[in-house]
């Protein structure tokens, strides 16, 4: 980073890759632009996703379609009642020879290449499994075996559905807050899409789908260092340092910002959230949009942009309101950048 | 002029002339009534037949006609009517006669001459102006009894009725409440003071601000100031933060602002670059304190409008 020509053609060059491999996902997900757009962002800013939604909206496939644009190994699993930690880790069975075997588990499975990690059906784990992945989120490392594992690429990739709440699992508070991004996945709108998913048989069979999908658009050993150089390229006035502030005080304590919504009690809807590392986590986001976007500065359309997904998820209300959350914190956010002044 | 009953003399001194001056008319206002010195008018309606003017050398000269009779001026206007040709005399006397009782006096009476020319040769026909009589009174005092003191002849001066003015008060008073009324009006519109805080103004208020910052010194802390007025301008217009990307959807709100998008987009992009990007130094080059006034003005215009 010593020759800033070289670094800032570096950075022109990853974004045209950016942009190609956004290209590719569009390819095969159509209609999800603004969550490619965001999964994108995730991926340069070196973030998990949790993916949320109705049932066969595509999370799954969005999912896939990432994980072959990106390259780089790659290790899924589905999330049931009965799995234990030690079932990502390793893997029991008699031998053909009659003879006790035990194999790494899914996660060290391709050891400490794994770039994309996807964990589907995130809730329907149990928390003890959730606990796990705090540690492999969070520090990128895992002790088994009597060693320790470390995993400098990893992303992990979680969907859930919103729909079904019997035989799942609430993520605990911790394991959401690890999760850079909880992005909301909807049915296209589009009527040209919604007929293009339905009728064209291309979007029927989602292992061609997925391999028809280009998989050395980026380079995934490279990811770890050009999102560091992403982090460090783009520049924060003292004016965002100061309107980011203003937008966590007016999130954590509403009443205090004289935001006002209709029906809730201002004053007794946080119960807490809103974390430091949620905080980072955005600017973080949010320099990844502005180098995506073409700056080398941010500005508020770039917290703007990110900030339900990756802040929603970190505000706790307390628990009459936590029932109405689908509609209360949207509101909140809504509420919170019009009242915050931006310079 | 009040016209007492009018004197109506027909001349019939031959067919012809019967038929060529029709009428003659002597209007006096009023047949008594006069002092020593005083003007005596006399207006003389004559009608002719179509054709015949008036000989001026006819008309009595003004002079002094008897010993107690002046004429002082003779006026002659004519004007067509009802088919014959009307000359009005106007004559003024003035009475000399210096009378010791009231006393009827006549006004002799004179001929006027009017002539037709035709290829053929000239036509006269004479107008006999009647003499006419009126009353005059003595000056000196002979009814009221002798005074000591010549004043106390001197009536008092007569009593005027007073003038009400109430009605004048009042209306005097209703057009100022009108006046004033149209002026807190007028205020209201323009948001001078005291509805400088006017909900809805924002752009005028901001304006205000502006040509404050303008007057005083032109340096960054300045021109980043007046950049948050507007901001917060715009801010209060559309009830939400407008930040850069936002201009299309503002203009949607509130189209009435469309014809100043270039100007919008202009300040939004030279706020974002004060503010976040490079710095204020280079922006206020190429978007000076100015340029954002007169903005500012053009806005203030609109908001006015809508």
């Amino acid at each position: 980073m010593n020759d800033i020509r070289s670094g800032d053609a570096m950075l022109t060059d990853w974004r045209e890759a950016a942009g190609r491999f956004e290209r590719a996902v569009r390819g095969a997900v159509v209609g999800q632009d603004r969550a490619i757009r965001l999964l994108t962002i995730a991926l340069f800013a070196r973030g998990h996703v949790l993916l949320e939604g109705d049932v066969g909206v595509g999370k799954t496939t969005l999912l896939r379609a990432v994980a072959r644009a990106l390259g780089g190994a790659y290790e899924r699993i589905e999330g049931t009642v009965d799995m234990m930690p030690s079932d990502l880790i390793y893997h029991t069975y008699l031998a053909d020879d009659g003879r006790p075997r035990v194999e790494p588990g899914p996660v060290l499975r391709q050891s400490e290449d794994l770039s994309i990690f996807f964990f589907n059906e995130i809730n329907r784990a149990r928390p003890q499994v959730h606990s796990l992945l705090l540690r492999l989120m969070a520090e990128r490392s895992l002790t088994a075996f009597n060693r320790e594992y470390r995993f400098p690429n990893l992303q992990v990739f979680a969907d859930r559905n919103r729909v079904e709440r019997e035989e799942t699992f609430e993520l605990p508070a911790a394991a959401r807050d690890r999760f850079l991004m909880e992005i909301g996945l909807e049915a296209p709108r589009d009527a040209e899409a919604r007929r293009a998913l339905v009728f064209d048989p291309r979007f029927h069979d989602t292992d061609a789908l997925i391999a028809g999908i280009d998989g050395g658009v980026l380079d995934h050993a490279a990811m770890a260092g050009i999102g560091a150089a992403i982090q460090h390229g783009i520049q924060a006035s003292p004016a965002i340092e100061a309107y980011v502030v203003g937008l966590w005080e007016a999130l954590v304590r509403p009443h205090e910002a004289g935001i006002r919504l209709p029906g809730i009690d201002m004053s007794a809807l946080i119960q807490g959230g809103a974390s430091p590392r949620g905080v980072a986590f955005l600017v973080r986001a949010a320099r990844v949009r502005a180098w995506l976007e073409g700056r080398d500065w941010l500005v508020p359309e770039d917290i703007r942009a990110i900030f339900p997904e990756v802040m929603a998820h970190r505000v706790f209300l307390e628990p009459i309101y936590e029932m109405r959350r689908s509609t209360i914190v949207p509101e909140l956010c809504r509420a919170v950048f019009d009242t915050v002044p931006a310079p | 002029m009040r016209r007492l009953a009018p004197l109506l003399f027909l001349l019939c001194s031959s067919l012809a002339a019967q038929s060529q001056v029709r009428t003659v008319e002597v209007r006096t206002p009023r047949p008594f009534g006069y002092f020593l010195g005083d003007l005596v008018r006399a207006q003389v309606d004559i009608v002719v037949e179509p054709g015949f003017a008036l000989q001026a050398a006819s008309l009595p000269q003004p002079g002094a006609i008897t010993y107690w009779l002046d004429l002082r001026t003779v006026a002659v206007t004519q004007a067509s009517v009802g088919g014959g040709s009307r000359v009005r005399l106007d004559l003024t006397y003035q009475n000399f006669y210096a009378a010791l009782d009231a006393r009827a006096l006549e006004i002799p009476g004179f001929v006027v001459t009017f002539v037709s020319e035709t290829d053929t040769g000239a036509t006269t026909a004479k107008a006999q102006v009647p003499p006419w009589s009126f009353n005059i009174s003595p000056l000196r005092e002979v009814q009221p009894p002798a005074q000591e003191d010549p004043r106390n002849y001197l009536r008092p001066d007569g009593r005027v009725a007073s003038l009400d003015t109430q009605p004048l008060v009042v209306g005097g008073a209703g057009f100022m409440a009108m006046a004033l009324l149209a002026f807190a009006g007028l205020t209201w519109d323009r948001t001078w003071w005291p509805f400088a805080k006017r909900e809805g103004r924002a752009f005028a208020a901001c304006l205000r601000r502006l040509r404050v910052l303008a007057g005083r010194r032109e340096d960054e802390a300045a021109y980043e100031t007046a950049l948050l007025a507007l901001h917060r301008a715009l801010d209060e217009t559309d009830g939400r933060r407008v930040l850069a990307d936002d201009l299309p959807a503002f203009l949607i709100r509130h189209p009435a602002y469309a014809r100043e998008r270039a100007g919008l987009a202009a300040f939004l992009d030279a706020s974002r670059h004060s503010f976040f990007g490079p710095g204020p130094a280079a922006t206020m080059q190429r978007l000076p304190l100015a340029d954002i006034v007169a903005l500012t003005r053009k806005l203030t215009a609109i908001e006015r409008e809508s």
